[in-house]
């Protein structure tokens, strides 16, 4: 324990001497040296724990009514903070080169960089905090550094709102917190997590389901899960891109891990709250998925991936939750290391891909891919550090992301003990997931070849060059641990192992059998993935030997046509018009459109725009709830038989599946 | 016993995409009143592409190049996985069907980048098309595998399809089984009525307009691949159908096999004779029937089970 405080002084030294009236060059270095020694220090505590050392406990007296303020870390704080602060760092490493424009300026970057070493701090906090109060902390102190480093360029406007918006956004998820920590306060008497476990377990009331809802409310909000996530995608755009990176990939896992934090004292979930969870996941996947499709904002794009893969993640705690109330160790194995391994493999792929979008940025001064194009041949590196996030975000071989979700998978086809019908839900839950993965594709194909492939759009782009060391190396590193994971996967597992077993552990005594088989998969899954990238060199490797003279070149085939020009290229908007058509009424697309009119039309212009659901349909059901209602109703016309025959059919269908589901048990 | 059926395996999941696309185009060509060409002419096809030097676009990334092999190994890997010859195949595991969906999934997206990488509207509309039929193809695939999973209690592929039909009630689960296969062969071999190879438009086209650009060698991976697609779905159909056991009666098995696939490609070629392409519009109406054939096997493997 004295590592990690030794860990929050140099931070907070770190922090403060960031702000001294120093050249900001200095003020980076100082921010990044004390991360890396923090690193260090958190790393020699935490990684001993993760592979199976004892749990480290602290304790500070503080004063009444406070009491004694205790942490204690275990293999799943311990998970979590191995790779939080490392990517803290590498994030920090990437700001160098980001802001390298306002060194020299009078802009304080000192500010930024004590910033990011609070985030780190609160970490520590979060992931070892045993007492509630040490837990709202940190998270408080993650709130209100993330929502400072959102408005860096706080002399914009929109910047500002959406600080804001997401600061409002975070508060009501912490009312949430603080109303079910304060319930189970009233039951337990002590502010410990400790003994709220012990009334978990002890207690089957009604307020131990509301507490529930309500913790998963809140983590919902922290987490950015579909319907809470609206604050999101607009916190992403505006942020720098390696706050975004910190913000999606490490900050919001703490939601994660709270909820496993939670699962955890439960002990043995009822059945409901694992489908409700399965259930409120698939959702922020399938939305969140759906709305990568339509974005023209790059950063807005990877926002709403966020939701996505959170909720990929979630389908696995849920997977594991009924496992655990089925008492199914195996399942429960499965569930929980599939989601964890997809946090981390999520952290890995979703920061690179943010620094990817940052360095086009900082080149070409916009994130709007229908003024991009070509890329690829001026930053080759970016954009190949972007196509292998890319390929590992759409959960693709031999990349993480395919580890993880085959994990997920196997445990929704899995052939348990549980009954026909549970089986069939979770195989729904596997057509939803491979659904998510099919849009996911869909929306990388769109972002990396409308951004990086064929021609430049718009000639007024600044035309850029490849980015600086700085940011070019976190990117590598992120790839790097991308690829790695994704050949060895069962690296991933054993940092994931530690904290499943607590999982397990919460059913069975015998915790290593469980694991074993899992270790097969993802060796298997290694192999494979392995294979496959050896075919395809071998496979080149003939090709070029049959040839080594260069290709020829001629132009793009046009179908003829005479004068083509870069402004023909299929668009993203056009790309994912067909896709976007066929989900009109989730996806709400606003059209401004001025039509040519007279015989000389002067101006003339069409302008879509995917604007979030849930955030437009939010303010109109409260400002105008009863004008929705009676639009609703005046939309179904009570004389149009195609209503009342789909209307019909379904109450048939809905009927007949009663009668037989209940195997004529009404009757 | 094991070798042997992988030797079979690999030779017909390799031989018969040839042979297939032959089949088909004799079919039509039949249907037409021509004599048609010889069932072998697409492997002199390939062969003559293969002697010839690509062009490639001036806008080409290394991608373009790349793209076209990783297609090509990543259709050869999945036909490995995909048990052509019923409750067989050379790569075997638990829950491999992912694997097989998702190193497909693989060959689309690079397939799709490659056509974006010329920076050409036309393929970009086909990459898109591609893109958004497969968004509807790829629920109807894992929720007719969730059906036989749940029915059969294997874990992997070819136990999902080469044993299904020993379970009770396959007789009512088959007709929905094999249209939801048939369907997603077409669509991901782009064959009409979802897509037509033959059309003079590129406007029109899917497949075909995606590798536009291509030449040479690399229009040779691409077509064999897309080939070896139709081969692998027609496989999973014969894998459905085929009543014997590959271990206990290989010959009969392989026999059994290769006329299921020559038929099915005798249907795709009717279906192309006495069809036209749908309009765009209604192409994702009809690759949702696959999904829906599939929900139906779900449902009724459900309810199945509540009447045993």
């Amino acid at each position: 324990m004295t590592a990690l405080t030794y860990a929050i002084l140099v931070l907070l030294l770190g922090a403060g001497a960031c702000l001294l009236p120093l050249r900001n060059t200095t003020r980076a270095g100082v921010g990044i040296v004390s991360q890396v020694l923090a690193t260090g220090l958190v790393w020699a505590t935490v990684i001993p724990v993760l592979f199976g050392a004892q749990e480290v406990v602290g304790e500070l007296p503080w004063a009444y009514p406070v009491g004694v303020l205790r942490m204690r870390l275990d293999a799943l704080g311990a998970f979590f903070l191995s790779w939080s602060l490392p990517m803290t760092l590498l994030g920090s490493v990437y700001a160098a080169g980001y802001f390298r424009p306002f060194f020299n300026t009078s802009r304080n970057v000192g500010v930024h960089y004590a910033l990011l070493n609070l985030t780190s701090l609160s970490f520590v906090l979060v992931y070892t905090g045993e007492h509630a109060l040490v837990f709202l902390l940190g998270w408080e102190i993650a709130a209100l550094a993330a929502w400072l480093l959102v408005i860096w360029d706080y002399t914009n406007q929109k910047v500002r709102f959406a600080g804001f918006n997401y600061l409002v956004s975070t508060h009501i998820g912490l009312i949430f917190l603080v109303a079910a920590f304060m319930i189970i306060y009233t039951h337990a008497g002590s502010w410990y997590f400790s003994t709220f476990g012990e009334w978990f377990k002890a207690s089957q009331s009604t307020d131990r389901n509301l507490v529930f809802l309500l913790l998963v409310t809140s983590f919902g909000l922290k987490s950015a899960f579909f319907p809470f996530h609206s604050w999101l995608p607009r916190a992403h755009a505006a942020a720098p891109a390696n706050v975004s990176a910190l913000m999606s990939g490490v900050i919001h896992k703490a939601g994660l891990y709270a909820l496993f934090r939670f699962v955890l004292l439960i002990g043995r979930p009822d059945e409901w709250m694992g489908w409700f969870l399965i259930a409120f996941s698939a959702c922020s996947a399938v939305v969140g998925a759906l709305y990568t499709v339509r974005q023209r904002d790059l950063k807005r794009l990877l926002g709403y991936s966020s939701t996505e893969n959170v909720g990929i993640a979630g389908m696995g705690f849920g997977v594991g939750c009924l496992g655990l109330a089925w008492n199914e160790p195996s399942l429960v194995a499965i569930g929980f290391a599939g989601g964890l391994l997809h946090l981390l493999n999520h952290a890995f792929f979703k920061c690179q891909l943010f620094y990817a979008a940052g360095a086009v940025y900082q080149a070409t001064h916009t994130v709007d891919m229908e003024r991009l194009g070509g890329l690829a041949r001026l930053m080759p590196w970016t954009a190949l550090s972007f196509i292998v996030g890319g390929l590992a975000i759409s959960a693709l071989p031999p990349f993480n992301g395919f580890a993880s979700e085959f994990v997920i998978y196997s445990g929704l086809f899995g052939n348990g003990s549980h009954s026909i019908s549970a089986k069939l839900a979770l195989a729904l839950g596997g057509a939803v997931l491979a659904f998510v993965g099919a849009v996911s594709a869909l929306s990388i194909t769109r972002a990396f070849g409308v951004i990086f492939l064929g021609a430049a759009r718009d000639p007024s782009v600044h035309a850029p060059t490849e980015v600086s060391r700085w940011m070019l190396v976190p990117m590598g590193v992120h790839a790097a641990g991308v690829l790695v994971l994704g050949l060895f996967p069962v690296l991933g597992l054993m940092l994931v192992r530690g904290p499943t077993e607590l999982a397990v552990g919460l059913i069975s005594r015998a915790d290593t059998d469980v694991l074993t088989p899992l270790i097969d998969k993802l060796t298997r899954i290694g192999m494979i993935s392995g294979t496959l990238v050896l075919l395809v060199a071998i496979v080149l490797w003939l090709r070029f030997k049959m040839t080594s003279r260069p290709a020829s070149r001629h132009v793009t085939w046009g179908c003829g046509y005479a004068a083509p020009t870069a402004r023909m290229q299929y668009t993203g908007a056009s790309f994912s018009s067909e896709m976007s058509g066929m989900f009109r009424s989730v996806m709400v697309l606003l059209r401004r459109k001025k039509a040519p009119a007279g015989y000389f039309p002067t101006d003339a212009y069409v302008i879509t725009d995917c604007v979030d659901a849930v955030e437009r349909r939010l303010f109109a059901v409260i400002g105008h709830g009863d004008d929705s209602a009676s639009e609703i109703s005046r939309k179904i016309r009570e004389d149009d038989p195609r209503f009342a025959f789909a209307a019909g059919l379904a109450a048939v269908v809905l009927l007949t599946m009663v009668v037989l589901l209940s195997g004529g048990g009404l009757l | 016993m094991k070798f042997l059926l992988s030797a079979i395996h690999i030779l017909m999941a390799l031989s018969m995409p040839i042979l297939m696309a032959g089949v088909v185009n004799r079919t039509k060509a039949l249907w037409a009143g021509r004599k048609g060409p010889r069932l072998t002419q697409t492997g002199s096809d390939l062969l003559r592409l293969l002697k010839k030097q690509p062009v490639f676009s001036t806008l080409t990334t290394p991608l373009f190049r790349v793209g076209a092999y990783v297609v090509l190994v990543t259709a050869a890997f999945a036909a490995m996985i995909a048990p052509v010859l019923g409750a067989f195949a050379p790569v075997q595991f638990d829950h491999d069907f992912v694997v097989f969906a998702y190193t497909l999934g693989l060959a689309r997206i690079v397939l799709m980048l490659s056509a974006l990488d010329v920076g050409s509207s036309f393929e970009g509309m086909g990459a898109a098309r591609e893109a958004s039929f497969s968004v509807l193809a790829e629920p109807a695939l894992f929720l007719l595998l969730g059906a036989a999973s749940v029915a059969t209690g294997y874990t992997s592929f070819a136990g999902l399809m080469g044993r299904w039909h020993a379970v009770a009630h396959f007789e009512w689960l088959v007709v929905p089984a094999v249209i939801t296969l048939f369907v997603l062969l077409q669509v991901e071999a782009a064959r009409v009525p979802v897509d037509d190879p033959l059309t003079h438009l590129e406007l029109t086209m899917i497949h075909e307009v995606m590798i536009l650009d291509h030449s040479g060698p690399e229009l040779a991976a691409m077509q064999y691949a897309a080939a070896l697609k139709m081969t692998i779905y027609a496989g999973l159909i014969a894998a459905l159908l085929n009543p014997f056991d590959p271990m206990a009666s290989p010959a009969a098995c392989t026999l059994a096999s290769l006329l299921i696939m020559l038929g099915v490609a005798v249907a795709v070629g009717c279906v192309e004779s006495l069809t036209a392409r749908f309009r765009m519009r209604s192409v994702p109406g009809y690759v949702l029937v696959a999904s829906g054939t599939a929900a139906v096997c779900l449902a009724a493997v459900g309810w199945g089970a509540r009447w045993q």
